[in-house]
């Protein structure tokens, strides 16, 4: 039953590349990608084979391990979504039982570049557990990783399927929507904060870290051969049992919410609210806005930012690392006691934080029409102009993210030092906030593509996570670009004359998004059809 | 190029990869006519209605709204033209007076004229009592509901509805006939898709029969149908397969 599903699956991920030249692009493109990083990766894992240093056997599948686990766990979440190519809603109606709808599902995930990648960087510590032990040592490990692996696709797939259901019900999304962000909050300062507490920490206590670890279930996937290696055989065991019981209460887990999933399409919907108000409808929409196009489209943009669990999801994840990265670099510095008073960290490396902020902010407009969907039609219908159109849709995104940039301002200026390097990082982040929505504008008229109509706000079609992931890149570089006068401007001017950065930087943000409004409007105008065909689901 | 036309579409065809979906299509709807465009299911309706309307660019044709080209001056065309389209999402986060008041704002109409027509239309569809419910939580006939009162609201002269009594209740669908039949009487003009002949023989003026992208037959009602069952003409023109009777005997 397992091959049929994963057969079904192939089918499904060959068929969406047929005839799609661009598509097929993409697929290879992400392939050359996925195995470049599996090479680096599978060379790194080979580490762990060094018998002059025997602590990197320890030090290598703890760490590099529990960084693949945490990858599996977070990313999917904040940045490129889940595959489902196979909706478990569609399975609802077939005679399978459970077990056997599971089974398939896992099999189906399983199958991905990302696992493929995954598997081949891992293997790495295969070669190093037999240049310890030999080759019973390097057969257990072979076991332990697609242990690993397995454990790793159940973790994303619990936690992302976990998530969309809370996100779902109206009554816990809120609770959803700060544990998300507060996950979202970890991914960049924990990679930093081990980093530098690596390199602060000495080598014995990084070692035992990386023991502690080991019996955790981000470590005792990948120690199993290299305990054997050893002849710890107890360890060995425990650690095979921590790895076995973790993918068993993950998979119970996961089974628990895809029952809600598969029966969400019939179960959707609310209670109605049926109170009346004596309001008009136009009162309703707009509240104190302008009675106008853009007032409409304002207010319209506004609620679905927050009521869209889609652009929710993207915009409190976002929100949350424009907050988080100007810390995340003087993380490290405060995990370690025995350092005496650190300096601050140089006014570049934040005003760089800082500038990545503001290119990150804007990268959730990079398919603002694909959220909308074919509801856009509305639009056309109504005839919008292209400029109205975007004006508001910028607009409306920045009444959530300027208040966001301006705390994540004052932190990085604190962190600089003290108020007086506040004009220069708000000048700073508005310039290339700005440029970012030019840049994004076009992007999302340009290259918007169509999001999978289920209820998972995680949920991407075939190999569009990794079209996802790649526009955002190409965005987020975009902008950094475009604001490139700016950039050398702030590395440029120092000390009181670094002020004039926040007069410059505004005028520049400004002139950007009034530039991008304009000409991309106009390519609006002219591609609204094509935009829409772009975002309509192919059914 | 007939001024009398309140929608002229002139060899319109598209193309999805290598099928043609709609063959060149030649159609003409007088103003003030109630017009029926019959089909199979696949026969092409909603990509034609849809170029109709401006929203997918033909391969090749054009398509008048009252004289106006839709294609080369969308701004005119579209003022004149309301649509309700299917299988198209409505921005259904918003509550049904909140999508009223968006639509009619975002055609640029008086703020108290949108008030006004709003109420009365949530009144007239019975939609008032759903109150400041989601319309992603309205069932399938409220949706159309809401979906014909965004279409009505600008008072247009030529209505395009693609599937308007799909998956409405009876007394819903009543209420949109006697709806759309006072529009026709007062002067406006309807064309809409179906394949419900009932419906069709009922409301309609005139007819088209479409099929694999071509129209296979149209005109004035009773020049269509003869003096025949529509239902008979329909299934013959399309070339439809009727049941022997020998197989499916497992069932």
């Amino acid at each position: 039953m397992a091959v049929t599903f994963a057969r079904l699956k192939l089918r499904v991920l060959g068929n969406g590349l047929r005839g799609q030249t661009w598509r097929i692009v993409l697929f290879v493109v992400g392939l050359v990608i996925g195995l470049w990083f599996a090479g680096i990766g599978f060379l790194l894992f080979t580490l762990s084979g060094v018998r002059s240093q025997p602590e990197l056997a320890v030090l290598v599948p703890a760490f590099g391990g529990g960084m693949i686990v945490l990858g599996w766990l977070l990313v999917p979440l904040v940045w490129s979504g889940v595959d489902e190519t196979l909706d478990p809603a569609r399975f609802a109606l077939l005679p399978l039982s459970r077990p056997t709808v599971l089974v398939g599902l896992f099999t189906a995930a399983l199958i991905g570049v990302p696992a493929v990648t995954t598997l081949v960087a891992t293997a790495g510590l295969v070669v190093g557990a037999g240049r310890h032990g030999g080759l019973p040592a390097a057969a257990t490990e072979a076991v332990a990783i697609v242990l690993g692996l397995l454990l790793c696709v159940a973790a994303s797939r619990a936690m992302t399927s976990a998530f969309s259901s809370l996100l779902r019900a109206r009554r816990t999304r809120d609770t959803a929507a700060v544990a998300l962000a507060m996950l979202a909050a970890l991914l960049g300062p924990l990679q930093i904060a081990v980093f530098a507490a690596a390199q602060r920490a000495g080598l014995d206590r990084l070692v035992r870290a990386a023991e502690l670890l080991g019996w955790t279930p981000f470590g005792a996937p990948y120690l199993i051969g290299f305990d054997v290696a050893a002849g710890r055989y107890a360890a060995a065991l425990g650690r095979l049992a921590i790895t076995a019981g973790t993918i068993a209460v993950l998979l119970w887990w996961w089974a628990r919410t895809l029952e809600s999933a598969m029966l969400g399409v019939a179960a959707a919907g609310a209670a109605p609210d049926r109170r009346r108000t004596t309001r008009s409808p136009v009162a309703q929409l707009l509240g104190r806005l302008p009675r106008t196009r853009s007032g409409a489209l304002v207010a319209r943009e506004v609620r679905y930012w927050w009521r869209d669990a889609r652009r929710r999801a993207s915009l409190i994840t976002v929100g949350v690392l424009s907050v988080v990265i100007p810390f995340s670099g003087n993380l490290g510095a405060l995990l370690t006691p025995d350092e005496v008073r650190t300096p601050p960290p140089p006014f570049g490396l934040l005003m760089g934080a800082m500038m990545t902020v503001g290119s990150l902010a804007a990268v959730s407009l990079a398919n603002q029409f694909g959220f909308d969907g074919t509801a856009y039609a509305a639009h056309l219908i109504a005839g919008v102009k292209g400029r109205t159109e975007l004006a508001a849709r910028a607009i409306a995104y920045s009444v959530y993210i300027l208040p966001l940039l301006v705390v994540a301002s004052i932190v990085a200026a604190v962190l600089a030092g003290g108020p007086e390097h506040l004009p220069a990082m708000l000048g700073g982040v508005l310039a290339v906030y700005g440029a970012g929505l030019a840049v994004n504008l076009a992007v999302s008229v340009v290259a918007a593509y169509a999001l999978p109509e289920t209820s998972n706000p995680f949920a991407v079609n075939t190999g569009a996570g990794l079209a996802k992931s790649l526009l955002a890149m190409g965005a987020l570089l975009g902008a950094l670009a475009a604001a490139a006068p700016i950039v050398v401007l702030a590395l440029v001017l120092d000390g009181v004359w670094s002020a004039l950065l926040l007069p410059v930087g505004v005028v520049y943000g400004g002139g950007a998004v009034w530039l991008g409004i304009t000409v991309v409007g106009e390519l609006l105008d002219r591609r609204a059809p094509e935009v829409l065909a772009a975002v309509t689901p192919r059914r | 190029m007939t001024t009398q036309a309140a929608l002229a579409l002139r060899g319109l065809v598209k193309r999805f990869d290598a099928k043609v979906a709609v063959a060149g299509i030649d159609l003409d709807v007088p103003a003030g006519s109630f017009f029926g465009l019959l089909g199979p299911n696949g026969a092409g309706k909603t990509t034609t209605l849809s170029m109709a309307v401006g929203l997918l660019r033909p391969d090749a044709g054009r398509a008048f709204v009252l004289g106006q080209d839709v294609w080369a001056d969308p701004v005119e065309a579209k003022r004149r033209l309301g649509v309700l389209p299917d299988g198209v999402r409505l921005f259904d986060r918003l509550g049904g007076a909140e999508l009223l008041a968006y639509t009619g704002l975002l055609r640029g109409m008086d703020p108290a004229v949108v008030d006004q027509r709003a109420v009365e239309l949530l009144d007239v569809l019975a939609l008032s009592g759903a109150g400041r419910t989601l319309v992603v939580d309205y069932s399938a006939g409220m949706r159309k509901k809401i979906g014909l009162a965004c279409a009505l609201l600008h008072a247009p002269r030529l209505l395009v509805l693609d599937e308007p009594f799909e998956a409405v209740d009876p007394v819903s669908a009543a209420l949109i006939r006697e709806i759309l039949q006072r529009y026709v009487v007062g002067g406006g003009t309807v064309i809409f898709s179906s394949h419900v002949m009932e419906v069709v023989e009922r409301l309609c003026t005139h007819v088209a029969i479409m099929a694999e992208g071509s129209i296979r037959a149209a005109g004035t009602l009773d020049e269509v149908r003869g003096a025949r069952d529509l239902e008979d003409v329909f299934v013959e023109t399309v070339g439809g397969r009727t049941a022997t009777g020998e197989e499916l005997s497992w069932l």
